[in-house]
């Protein structure tokens, strides 16, 4: 007995094209390439729904509030043994790139930086590379192998989290003559698109924001620039503003936090775990659910002096 | 206009794809023990199935390239546990943007088979062990730092004379335990 394939059983079956007369041959042709022009044109209409209406709107958000900030200034060391400090580029077009080298996406923009620093650099520009390596010997390895042409340094999580913390490498930014960050980028972009950037801000005057700077390449939700609260940052409980408390309530919400274990599997207590590990979500949460039940207490009045 | 809709739609998902998550959230993983309870003296085969968030990859256990950091299965010591061996899933090749070679990677569910020896003094009873799973995760286009998300084992230890249940076998079925 033969095998029947599915399709024999169904009515389409018996109206296959080899079968139909050329005249209906031709209509389902017409209709063929009417569907692919109006694919076309949904495809050409939404590329400007997109470049006129979509993206604007999201440049637009990510620019919202407080326009381009200052900068965070750091001091650091950089690879070689030299001061690195953002300060002593005052005046200069700085491209800022965190990035790490375990991270694909970062290792493979270096090349275009390179270029970048050959091309501009006695236009008054410099690429500053902050690794977040754990340590520089991998850092040292690639940048003599990638001969880096600008300086780098090994940054630490208090730098990262004053930039606003990193929602992934590569996190660059773009900062102007004035001190001023113009763009974020999140991910690894095409040199084109810091190019463009920096030949804005190149032309740009060195004291006076820039107020219509336009962002070039992909605009992500993660661009918009929101810098750390150093207060929080530098707090004796990383993370958490104590600026609130007196020096007697903050002993006592640190007595709190060190009489609680952390459950991340650190082994230490909540106030030890913020202070060697910055980046522990499970003791950054707990730490500040204990700062809200600290300033209830507080405001009713209950075990604070 | 449902096609216009749909456009719209993929316009925005486009527009807008950044970080779907933050932090630590991209791999959340459990464990479960092959058998309901276990005995003293005894092998114990345990899996941990760890669930990577869509878009994103971790590394294989042996990436393809020397810089790359290898999702690793950790236990705390214990007394009454040792480790035999760890069995780790063949990672899948794939092309990424970023890398002219392909890199070998997991994606989806990954399941991590370790092999435990249960002590033959260990007397009856519930046990945790402080497991981890480490990894460092990306997607097309950036990284997040490296990380681990803990992974608690509950092995709970009867008598020789309790029988045991198989738990979750198709689970254990896709781990070749040497």
């Amino acid at each position: 007995m033969e095998e029947q394939t599915p399709s024999e059983n169904t009515p389409q079956a018996s109206k296959a094209p080899e079968s139909s007369p050329p005249e209906n041959r031709a209509a389902l042709q017409s209709k063929l390439l009417a569907g692919a022009l109006l694919a076309l044109v949904l495809v050409v209409g939404l590329y400007y729904v997109n470049r006129y209406w979509i993206a604007p709107a999201v440049r637009a958000q990510t620019k919202s509030d407080g326009d381009h900030p200052l900068a965070p200034a750091f001091s650091l060391t950089d690879i070689t043994g030299k001061p690195l400090k953002l300060s002593d580029y005052q005046g200069k077009v700085v491209l800022l790139d965190f990035w790490a080298t375990w991270c694909g996406p970062c290792r493979v923009e270096i090349p275009g930086f390179i270029e970048l620093q050959k091309r501009y650099a006695d236009q008054g520009f410099t690429m500053i590379g902050i690794s977040m390596d754990d340590s520089p010997e991998p850092v040292v390895g690639f940048y003599k192998e990638l001969q880096m042409n600008y300086p780098v340094a090994v940054g630490n999580d208090r730098l990262g989290e004053l930039y606003g913390g990193m929602p992934g490498l590569p996190t660059t930014f773009v900062i102007g003559r004035d001190g001023r960050i113009y763009a974020k980028h999140v991910g690894a972009m095409e040199p084109g698109v810091f190019e463009t950037e920096v030949k804005e801000l190149l032309a740009a005057s060195p004291t006076d924001e820039l107020k219509d700077f336009h962002q070039a390449g992909r605009i992500f939700q993660d661009d918009k620039v929101v810098l750390g609260d150093p207060a929080t940052i530098d707090s004796e409980v990383p993370g958490i503003n104590l600026t609130k408390l007196t020096a007697d309530q903050k002993e006592a919400y640190k007595k709190i936090l060190l009489s609680q274990q952390c459950p991340c599997g650190c082994k230490l207590s909540l106030l030890k775990c913020r202070q060697v590990d910055r980046r522990c979500s499970v003791s950054l949460k707990l730490a500040q659910d204990q700062m809200d039940a600290f300033l209830k207490n507080r405001s009713s009045g209950v075990a604070t002096k | 206009m449902r096609m216009l809709l749909w456009g719209g739609v993929l316009t925005l998902m486009v527009t807008s794809l950044g970080w779907a998550q933050n932090g630590n959230s991209v791999v959340e993983a459990r464990a479960v023990v092959a058998t309901d309870a276990v005995h003293a003296n005894s092998p114990v085969k345990l899996a941990v199935l760890a669930q990577v968030a869509a878009g994103f990859h971790i590394n294989d256990h042996k990436p393809t390239l020397d810089y790359l950091i290898p999702t690793e299965l950790k236990v705390d010591p214990s007394d009454h546990f040792t480790v035999k061996s760890v069995v780790y899933p063949k990672g899948t090749l794939k092309r990424f943007a970023f890398s002219d070679a392909p890199l070998s990677v997991y994606e989806g569910t990954v399941v991590v088979g370790m092999l435990l020896q249960a002590a033959p003094t260990v007397p009856a009873g519930t046990y945790t062990l402080k497991a981890k799973f480490a990894y460092q995760a990306c997607n097309d286009h950036a990284c997040l730092p490296p990380t681990s998300v803990p992974v608690p084992v509950t092995i709970k230890v009867v008598p020789r004379n309790v029988p045991l249940k198989p738990v979750e076998s198709d689970v254990f079925q896709r781990i070749k335990f040497e």
